[in-house]
C-alpha cells in the first residue's frame, strides 16, 4: 500500500504521465485526421506549436485565465488548420501529406524568425498551470468528444470518406468541406495540447516542434491501430513510455526503438489495435457468436 | 525618376533578385544609382549585381545537381512502389561517412572514394528493402513509411555510435582546389566535379532506364506492378534493382556534397532528404527528368533566396515553393494528373 | 480470429511487463542508494543531436568524482553520479530533471546547453534544487532563481576585455563585423561587441551577415575589399568562420580575424588551413601545455591518459570544474542539502578550478579570470595572451 502510495506522489511518474496525457490529446486530434478521415498529416506538431505559442504569448502578456488561453490556442491552431486545409486538402494522399510537412518546417522557421516568440532562444517565463488533473479532465473530455464525433452522422461522413471518396461524394456528402471540418477539429486538438504542453514545461523553443515530433505523434497513432481510440491510446502510452523504459539501455536506446518500429510494423502492420473493434468484441463476447473480426478495407 | 529610384533602391535593400525585374523596367535610373554616392553603392553597383546573379545561378545548379541525385532515388522508389523511403537520406549520409573514411584512411583517390561509397551503399539499401518494407507492400499505405522511419532512426543512431558522438567532421580537401574563371563566373574544381559527375551519373541513369532490358522492366513495373508480374518480369528484382541504383546515386552525392561543404555529421541526411524528397514531388514524383529539374529548380530558388536576402528563411524556401507549385499543379511539374478511377 | 486474439494479448502482456520492470527499475534506485553517498546528478544529451557536449561534460565530471573520492569524498561521503540522457530532446529533458530530482540527488549538473538549461530550471527552482549549468552562455538562466548557476565563461564579461586588448595591444581601429543571422549565440556576441567596439574607440567599417552552413562567402568578401580595415570581429562558428578565411585569402585580403569560443575547435584550422593562421578566439579554457600549470595542467595530463592522448576541450573542464565546486560549497557549509550549501555557493569567490579563478556577483553570474585569448599557429592553438578581468 505503501508502495503504491508512493507511486502516486512520485512527481517524477507525474511528470511522465502528465506529458502523456498531454501527447495523447495530440494523438487523439491525428486520430480524427489520419484514423477517421484517412488523410495524411505530416505536420501535426505544427498546431502544437501554434497552439503553445498563442496561449503562451496570452498568458505572459494578456494574463488572462489559463482556460481561456488553452481554448484560444486551440482556435488558433483550428483556424490555422482551415486556412492550410482548404487549398490542401485538394490533394490527395503522399501530396497532401508532404504539403503538411512542408507547412510544419515553414511554421518552425516563422516561429525561429519572430521577435515576440524569443526566435531560437526560445520563450520563457509562462506560468505553470498544466497539472496532471487538468490535463486527464481535458483527455477525458478529449475521447469523450472524439466519441461522440466519430459516431455521429458527421463521423460517418467522414469514415465514407476514408473508405471511398467518389462513392461518398455521390453519397451527397461534399469531401472538402468534411476534410475541412475533420482537419479542423484535428488540429484544434492538437493545440490544446501544445497549450498544456507551453504551461508544463514554462519553457518554448521552435526547436521542439520539428517534424520528428509530427511523426513521433504519428507514430503513436499508427503503431496503436489507425481508427482505433483505444488503439491510440495504447500507441501513445506504450511508444511514450518506451523512451524512458529504454533508459536502461543506454545509448542503444535510440537503435532500439527506431528497430522496434521496424518489427511492430513488420509483426502488426495495422498497429497494435488495429482492426480490434472493442464494442464489437464485447457484443461478441456476450453471444459467443464467432466471426472474423472484419479489417477496414481501405485504410491509407 | 532620380528620387523615386533611389527610395525605391533604398528600400528593396539587398533583394537582389526583385532587382532583375526593377532593372528591365527602369535601367538608366538603375545606371545611376550605381554611380558614386548612389544607393547601390553598399552591394557594389550594377556590373556587380551580375557578376553576383551568374555566379549565384552556377552555385545554385551546383547545389541544385546534389539534391537531384538524391532525389532521383526518391522518384524512382516512389515510382514503383509508392513509397517514400524516408530512410534514404541515410543511405547520402552513410555515403558521406564511407567516402570520407577511403579517403583519410585508405588515402584514395576521389574517384575510388566515390565507387566505394556507391559500392557500400547499394547491399545497404537492398538489405533494407528486403528486411523493413518487403514485408510490408501489401499492406497500409503508413505501415511501410513508419517502418522507414525506424530504418532511418536506426541507421542516424548506428553511425552516431560508431563515429562516437554527433559532433560534425572536417571532410579533407581531396583534390586541388583551383577556381577557373568564365566571363563574370567564378568555378571551383569541386564544383566542375560536381556538375560533371552529376550529368554523367544522370546521362547514364537515363540511358540504362530507356535501353535496358532491366530498365524495361522498370518502366513496365511502375506502369502496373500486377500486370508486369503478370508478364513474367520479376518484380521483385525490379524493385531491388531500383532501391540499388538509388542507393548508387545518393552514394555519390553524398561523396560529392562532403566534398563541397567539408563537413559530414551523422543526421546530415535528415535535412537533405527532406529537400530532395521535396525536389522529387516538385518535378512530378514517378518521373526521373522531373527528379532533375526539380532538384536544380529547388537549388536555384534556394541560393537566389539567400542572396536575396531571406537568409534567415532558407529551410522553409524549399517547402514554400513546393506547397505553392502544388496547389497550381497538383502532381507537381512534370508529373502527370491524377486519374480518378470510378 | 483466435490467433489474432492471441497476438493481442501477448502484446498487452508484454506491454505490462514493460510497465511493471520499469517501475521496478526506477523504485529499487532511491533504496540502493542510502545515506553514505551523495548523488550528483548529470543531464544533458548522450545520445540525439547534442551527444558530444553532453559525453565530453560527463568525462569531467566523473574525473572530479574520482579524484575527490580518492581524496576522502566530501563531509565523509562518498560521490556518486547518476546520469539522465535526455537524448537532446527538452520534453524528454524535464522527464529526466524530475527523475534525477525523485532519486534525490543532492545537485545536478548541466545541461550544456542553454534552452534545455531554461526549461530544467523552471523545474529545479521550485523543487529546491541546485542546478549547475556547465555550458550554459545565453542570457535569462540564472534570472529564474536562486537555485540556478551556471560555471562558464560569459561573452560579456570577455568579449570587453578581448576587445580592449584589441586596441590597446595590436592597435586595431578599423574593423568589419561579421554575423552569423538568425544563430542567437552570434547575435547576441554582436550585441556585445558593438559597444564594446565604440567604448574603446574602434571603428565598425562594414557589417556583413552570412548565414549557418552557407559556404559561399564570394559575395560578402567582395564587398570587404573595398574597405580599409585591421581586422575582423567574427561572432559566428569555427566552419563558417574557417570557410570565410579562405575566401578572405582567394581574394587577396590578409587581416586576420578575432572570435568567441564559438570558434574554438580543430575544424577551425583543419577546414581553414593557412587562411585561418594568426586568427584569434578567446576561451575560458586553454589546453596549451607550454602554459597550463597547476591544476590545469594535471587536468589535460589525467584527460590525455583516459582518452587515448586526446585534449580535452571546455566540456569536459566545464563538467570537472562543476562538480569541484559543488563539493567546495558542501564542504564549506557542512551539509548536502541543497536549501543549505546554495548560500555557500553563492558567496564562492575567487574559487580556482582547472578553467580559472570564478567568483559569482551579487546576480549570482559567474566572473570569471582569466581570458585566454588564443591564436591559431599551424595545427593547433597557442594562447597569445592571457588577459586578466578586474572584477
Amino acid at each position: 500500500m505503501e508502495a503504491i502510495i508512493s507511486l502516486l506522489t512520485n512527481p517524477y511518474y507525474i511528470q511522465v504521465v502528465t506529458m502523456m496525457g498531454i501527447f495523447l490529446i495530440a494523438a487523439l486530434g491525428l486520430h480524427l485526421i489520419t484514423g477517421v478521415t484517412g488523410q495524411f498529416s505530416f505536420g501535426h506538431a505544427a498546431f502544437l506549436s501554434i497552439g503553445a505559442y498563442c496561449s503562451a504569448l496570452m498568458s505572459i502578456h494578456l494574463h488572462t485565465p489559463f482556460i481561456l488561453n488553452m481554448l484560444a490556442g486551440g482556435l488558433m491552431a483550428a483556424l490555422w488548420g482551415v486556412i492550410l486545409g482548404f487549398p490542401s486538402l485538394r490533394l490527395t494522399g503522399d501530396y497532401l501529406g508532404i504539403t503538411t510537412l512542408g507547412f510544419g518546417e515553414i511554421v518552425r522557421v516563422v516561429f525561429i524568425n519572430m521577435k515576440i516568440t524569443g526566435g531560437a532562444g526560445g520563450l520563457a517565463g509562462i506560468p505553470r498551470e498544466t497539472n496532471i488533473l487538468l490535463v486527464y479532465i481535458v483527455v477525458a473530455l478529449s475521447i469523450w468528444g472524439i466519441y461522440r464525433i466519430q459516431n455521429s452522422r458527421f463521423g460517418r461522413a467522414l469514415v465514407a470518406i476514408r473508405e471511398d471518396e467518389i462513392a461518398a461524394e455521390s453519397m451527397g456528402i461534399n469531401p472538402l468541406l468534411y476534410k475541412i471540418k475533420g482537419f479542423a477539429l484535428g488540429t484544434f486538438f492538437a493545440g490544446v495540447s501544445g497549450a498544456l504542453f507551453a504551461h508544463l514545461m514554462q519553457y518554448l523553443n521552435p526547436a521542439d516542434f520539428g517534424f520528428a515530433r509530427s511523426f513521433e505523434i504519428l507514430n503513436y497513432v499508427v503503431l496503436g491501430g489507425l481508427g482505433s481510440i483505444p488503439g491510440a491510446i495504447l500507441g501513445t502510452a506504450v511508444l511514450s513510455l518506451a523512451p524512458e523504459f529504454l533508459r536502461f539501455v543506454k545509448e542503444y536506446r535510440m537503435m532500439i526503438y527506431g528497430a522496434l518500429m521496424v518489427l511492430m510494423m513488420i509483426f502488426r502492420p495495422y498497429g497494435l489495435l488495429g482492426g480490434v473493434d472493442f464494442v464489437q468484441l464485447y457484443k461478441r463476447l456476450k453471444s459467443r457468436r464467432k466471426a472474423g473480426p472484419t479489417l477496414p478495407g481501405n485504410m491509407p | 525618376m532620380m528620387m523615386r529610384c533611389e527610395i525605391l533602391t533604398l528600400a528593396l535593400g539587398r533583394s537582389r533578385l526583385i532587382l532583375i525585374f526593377y532593372r528591365y523596367s527602369c535601367s538608366k535610373c538603375f545606371y545611376d544609382s550605381c554611380r558614386p554616392g548612389g544607393a547601390l553603392k553598399a552591394i557594389g553597383g550594377r556590373c556587380m549585381f551580375w557578376q553576383q546573379f551568374w555566379q549565384q545561378l552556377v552555385n545554385g545548379v551546383t547545389l541544385g545537381s546534389t539534391y537531384a541525385l538524391i532525389a532521383l532515388g526518391y522518384t524512382m522508389v516512389y515510382g514503383i512502389i509508392q513509397l517514400i523511403n524516408f530512410a534514404h537520406g541515410e543511405v547520402y549520409m552513410i555515403g558521406a561517412f564511407t567516402g570520407l573514411i577511403m579517403v583519410t584512411v585508405y588515402k584514395v583517390n576521389f574517384i575510388i572514394a566515390i565507387l566505394a561509397a556507391m559500392l557500400v551503399c547499394v547491399p545497404l539499401a537492398i538489405l533494407m528493402e528486403r528486411i523493413a518494407y518487403r514485408p510490408l507492400r501489401k499492406s497500409t499505405r503508413l505501415a511501410p513509411l513508419i517502418s522507414a522511419l525506424g530504418v532511418s532512426i536506426f541507421l542516424q543512431t548506428l553511425v552516431t555510435l560508431i563515429k562516437g558522438g554527433p559532433n560534425p567532421l572536417a571532410f579533407p580537401q581531396v583534390i586541388q582546389d583551383t577556381v577557373y574563371v568564365l566571363g563574370p563566373v567564378r568555378f571551383s574544381t569541386v564544383q566542375v566535379l560536381i556538375l560533371v559527375m552529376a550529368s554523367l551519373l544522370m546521362v547514364f541513369l537515363q540511358f540504362t532506364v530507356k535501353y535496358t532490358k532491366i530498365g524495361k522492366a522498370m518502366r513496365a513495373t511502375s506502369e502496373d506492378y500486377e500486370a508486369a508480374s503478370l508478364m513474367g518480369i520479376n518484380v521483385n528484382r525490379v524493385v531491388s534493382f531500383t532501391f540499388a541504383v538509388g542507393a548508387a546515386l545518393a552514394g555519390a552525392g553524398g561523396v560529392l556534397v562532403g566534398m563541397y561543404f567539408n563537413s559530414i555529421h551523422p543526421f546530415m541526411g535528415v535535412s537533405v532528404g527532406l529537400k530532395a524528397f521535396c525536389a522529387a514531388v516538385l518535378g512530378g514524383i514517378g518521373s526521373i527528368p522531373g527528379a532533375m529539374l526539380g532538384g536544380i529548380f529547388l537549388g536555384i530558388a534556394e541560393v537566389m533566396g539567400v542572396a536575396a536576402g531571406f537568409d534567415t528563411y532558407k529551410e522553409a524556401i524549399a517547402f514554400g515553393l513546393l506547397i505553392i507549385v502544388l496547389l497550381f499543379k497538383p502532381t507537381g511539374l512534370l508529373g502527370l494528373p491524377i486519374q480518378r478511377k470510378v | 480470429m483466435k490467433k489474432s486474439r492471441y497476438l493481442l494479448l501477448l502484446v498487452a502482456m508484454l506491454a505490462l511487463a514493460l510497465l511493471v520492470a520499469g517501475c521496478g527499475g526506477a523504485k529499487e534506485t532511491p533504496k540502493a542508494a542510502g545515506g553514505d553517498t551523495i548523488k550528483i546528478g548529470f543531464l544533458g544529451g548522450l545520445t540525439g543531436g547534442h551527444a558530444h557536449y553532453g559525453i565530453e561534460t560527463l568525462k569531467g565530471m566523473q574525473m572530479a568524482v574520482d579524484d575527490i573520492n580518492s581524496a576522502g569524498g566530501v563531509n565523509g561521503k562518498k560521490l556518486e553520479i547518476v546520469e539522465g540522457d535526455h537524448g537532446s530532446n527538452s520534453s524528454e529533458a524535464a522527464n529526466v530533471t524530475q527523475k534525477l530530482i525523485t532519486q534525490k540527488v543532492s545537485a545536478i549538473v548541466g545541461d550544456p546547453t542553454t534552452g534545455i538549461t531554461k526549461s530544467a530550471a523552471q523545474i529545479c527552482q521550485p523543487a529546491k534544487m541546485v542546478l549547475l549549468s556547465a555550458g550554459a552562455v545565453g542570457p535569462g538562466v540564472v534570472e529564474i532563481g536562486d537555485y540556478i548557476y551556471r560555471d562558464t565563461l560569459l561573452d560579456a564579461v570577455a568579449a570587453p576585455a578581448v576587445t580592449k586588448y584589441l586596441a590597446e595591444e595590436l592597435k586595431w581601429e578599423k574593423v568589419a563585423l561579421v554575423t552569423t543571422t538568425g544563430l542567437s549565440y552570434s547575435e547576441g556576441l554582436t550585441g556585445i561587441f558593438k559597444p564594446a567596439l565604440a567604448k574603446y574607440g574602434m571603428e565598425i567599417v562594414a557589417e556583413q551577415s552570412i548565414m549557418e552552413k552557407d559556404t559561399n562567402f564570394s559575395a560578402q568578401v567582395t564587398s570587404l575589399r573595398q574597405k580599409q580595415f585591421d581586422g575582423v570581429i567574427f561572432t559566428g562558428y569555427y566552419t563558417e568562420g574557417a570557410l570565410f578565411m579562405k575566401e578572405m585569402r582567394k581574394q587577396g585580403l590578409n587581416q586576420v580575424m578575432a572570435g568567441g569560443d564559438g570558434l574554438l575547435g580543430k575544424e577551425l584550422y583543419e577546414l581553414g588551413e593557412n587562411a585561418v593562421q594568426g586568427s584569434m578566439v578567446y576561451a575560458g579554457f586553454a589546453v596549451d601545455s607550454q602554459t597550463a600549470a597547476g591544476k590545469t595542467k594535471e587536468f589535460i595530463e589525467k584527460y590525455k591518459a583516459g582518452n587515448n592522448n586526446a585534449l580535452p576541450d571546455m566540456f569536459p573542464a566545464q563538467g570537472y570544474d562543476a562538480v569541484m565546486l559543488l563539493a567546495d560549497a558542501m564542504k564549506v557549509a557542512n551539509s548536502n542539502d541543497p536549501t543549505v550549501y546554495k548560500d555557500k555557493l553563492a558567496q564562492t569567490k575567487d574559487w580556482k578550478g582547472v578553467t580559472g579563478t570564478i567568483t559569482f556577483d551579487e546576480k549570482r553570474e559567474p566572473i570569471k579570470s582569466p581570458v585566454y585569448l588564443q591564436e591559431v599557429k599551424g595545427q593547433e592553438f597557442v594562447v597569445k595572451s592571457v588577459i586578466s578581468i578586474d572584477k
